[in-house]
């Protein structure tokens, strides 16, 4: 999809054209001129408050964190001065900030091979046709609907140290030992566990969204181009490799991308799980960035620690925007 | 006749594979949210105790747990605060986004892919970066402790998303922007948790994982029946708009 198709009906740009080049024989050149103008000084006002929203909430404030970060700005003083890049040197000279940095990266990276497992071979399931599938993927997709800090909630409850329900059934069946022995693992609090407790809630929250990435794509090649390349003589594997793969690696790059920065960026499966322990096992950058900048009320610090991750995002941005730029062509 | 039913039983034997394929999904899926609502219901001697299969009740129902949210608690006000915010959010997205994806659609600007696409990639700055300023922001607007602070700050996750969910400007896409500024501004968590903290201020996705656990003492029973009675409602709206909204972020940039 596209803007132009998102537009529906109305008439394409060259068929507007063609409008317009039979209305400019019946007006003076001079009158054309000055409602194109008026047209344009109409789009631009009503283009202008969201755009300005946008700049002041989100422009601005991006800036400003780029300033906190060389500063010494606190929450108690609010007179800062430049202090260059002591906030930066400082986070780099702290422990927890690479185990911070050093958790982040396994938390995207094996969350991220979990969702695409999980995400393919549900995508490909409901690529076929069944009864009931709109019933099915409705269900489905629950966990990526659901408010992220309710459904942490059931999964703290699920978590519980000692009424897990996981480690109800898991005891049951005899893979662990009974309550208080050793083997009863608690999730929440075990520093071998936390982290990947907390990745598992990720997963479980966004493979849906991994999957219905992946129909969006699939569904997007239409059947009569893969039509026309079997008519001229292409085999499965061509079919593939020059009509679907093309197709869907642009829609494949967004889900990523959307999908790495709401993964590296959210505090909140962390933060409502363990508060990133214990004994900082499941801190990440994000709890990390809020613990300084908020409850420690250093404003400065806290700014760039988050940028932090800015570095972490780049990866991803520069695919997407090359890939802006390829479909341009 | 012969191959008219065996092409019938080929394509039940295909289903039958698909739903076993499909079943383990929809357990993980639906699981947790099934335990929400038994646990909601169920007695507090019938929670805290591991002889009996939990699966069920082993006690009669009860009500207790929302009986102590709406009496004991902030949760109306949550509620309250909750359905304003985001009415408001969703106003403010609708007299910002629909002229603009009006303009961008419609009026040929020169600018317009560039703008376009400059506004969409804002919704890619991750709050994360920006909630530290914003809290000076919201400090200097003297919003600091009030609900109307969100009012603020969440237009800034719907606008660039609504001014390409209006495309075309319709009734269906007007509805769509509406229905997402409902949702989204529920989704957040942390600009709640950082701007808002006063206890009666709360939205519900903030106030009942910050208010409702006090030390470490849980209210299971009221902590997933608050979670749920407003959980489970935006999960469904978010539902019906769910294609609109993939489309949006695959088909909504670019060319």
């Amino acid at each position: 999809m596209t803007p132009a198709s998102l537009q529906g009906g109305g008439p394409e740009p060259t068929a507007r054209a063609a409008v317009v080049s039979v209305a400019v024989p019946l007006r003076s050149r001079l009158m054309f001129q000055s409602q194109t103008s008026r047209r344009l000084a109409f789009g631009y006002l009503l283009l202008a408050p969201a755009a300005l929203y946008v700049l002041l909430l989100v422009g601005a404030p991006f800036v400003f964190s780029l300033y906190l970060a060389v500063s010494d700005a606190n929450v108690g003083d609010p007179v800062a001065t430049f202090i260059g890049l002591e906030n930066f040197r400082s986070a780099l000279e702290m422990d927890v900030f690479w185990i911070a940095l050093q958790n982040s990266v396994i938390f995207l990276v094996v969350a991220a091979i979990f969702k695409s497992i999980l995400g393919t071979s549900l995508a490909f399931l409901l690529l076929q046709d069944f009864p009931g599938k709109k019933l099915i993927r409705g269900l489905v997709v629950i966990p990526f609907t659901l408010p992220i800090a309710i459904s942490v909630l059931a999964w703290k409850w699920m978590y519980d140290s000692q009424f897990s329900v996981i480690n109800w059934v898991l005891s049951r069946v005899g893979l662990i030992g009974q309550y208080g022995t050793d083997s009863w693992p608690i999730w929440l609090g075990d520093p071998k566990l936390a982290l990947l407790a907390c990745i598992a809630v990720n997963v479980w929250r966004t493979f849906p969204f991994s999957a219905i990435v992946l129909l969006a794509g699939f569904t997007s090649v239409p059947l009569e181009v893969l039509d026309a390349a079997k008519v001229d003589g292409c085999s499965f594997f061509q079919r593939f490799r020059h009509v679907v793969a093309p197709m869907i690696f642009p829609i494949l790059m967004i889900g990523f991308l959307f999908d790495t920065v709401f993964t590296l960026s959210d505090l909140s499966v962390v933060y409502l799980l363990t508060q990133g322990g214990p004994a900082n096992a499941s801190k990440i950058l994000p709890v990390l960035a809020y613990q300084i900048g908020i409850q420690a009320g250093n404003l400065g610090r806290g700014a760039a620690i988050a940028l932090f991750l800015v570095p972490l995002l780049a990866p991803a941005m520069f695919l997407f925007l090359r890939n802006l730029k390829r479909r341009e062509y | 006749m012969a191959t008219a039913q065996t092409l019938r039983q080929k394509e039940r034997r295909r289903h039958l594979w698909i739903y076993a394929g499909l079943t383990p999904f929809v357990f993980i899926a639906v699981f947790p949210i099934y335990w929400m609502l038994i646990t909601a219901f169920k007695q507090d001697p019938d929670l805290y105790r591991m002889d009996n299969i939990p699966f069920w009740f082993n006690l009669a129902p009860t009500l207790r747990h929302f009986k102590i949210l709406f009496f004991q608690t902030n949760y109306g006000a949550w509620i309250v605060n909750t359905m304003t915010i985001a009415a408001w959010v969703a106003l403010i997205t609708l007299v910002t986004a629909v002229p603009a994806g009006y303009a961008l659609a419609r009026l040929r600007l020169p600018a317009a892919e560039n703008i376009g696409i400059s506004v969409f990639m804002t919704y890619l700055v991750p709050p994360i970066i920006l909630f530290l300023p914003l809290s000076r922001v919201v400090a200097m607007l003297g919003l600091q402790d009030e609900w109307w602070a969100l009012v603020v700050v969440y237009p800034t996750f719907t606008i660039p998303f609504g001014t390409w969910l209006v495309l075309p400007v319709s009734v269906p896409g007007v509805l769509t922007a509406v229905i997402f500024a409902f949702t989204l501004s529920m989704q957040d968590f942390l600009y709640g948790l950082a701007f808002v903290a006063p206890g009666d201020q709360k939205p519900v996705p903030v106030g009942v994982p910050t208010e409702l656990i006090r030390g470490d003492v849980y209210y299971w029973g009221s902590l997933m029946g608050a979670a749920l009675l407003v959980g489970l409602p935006v999960a469904v709206l978010y539902n019906f708009f769910l294609d609109r909204f993939i489309q949006g972020i695959t088909g909504g940039v670019g060319k």
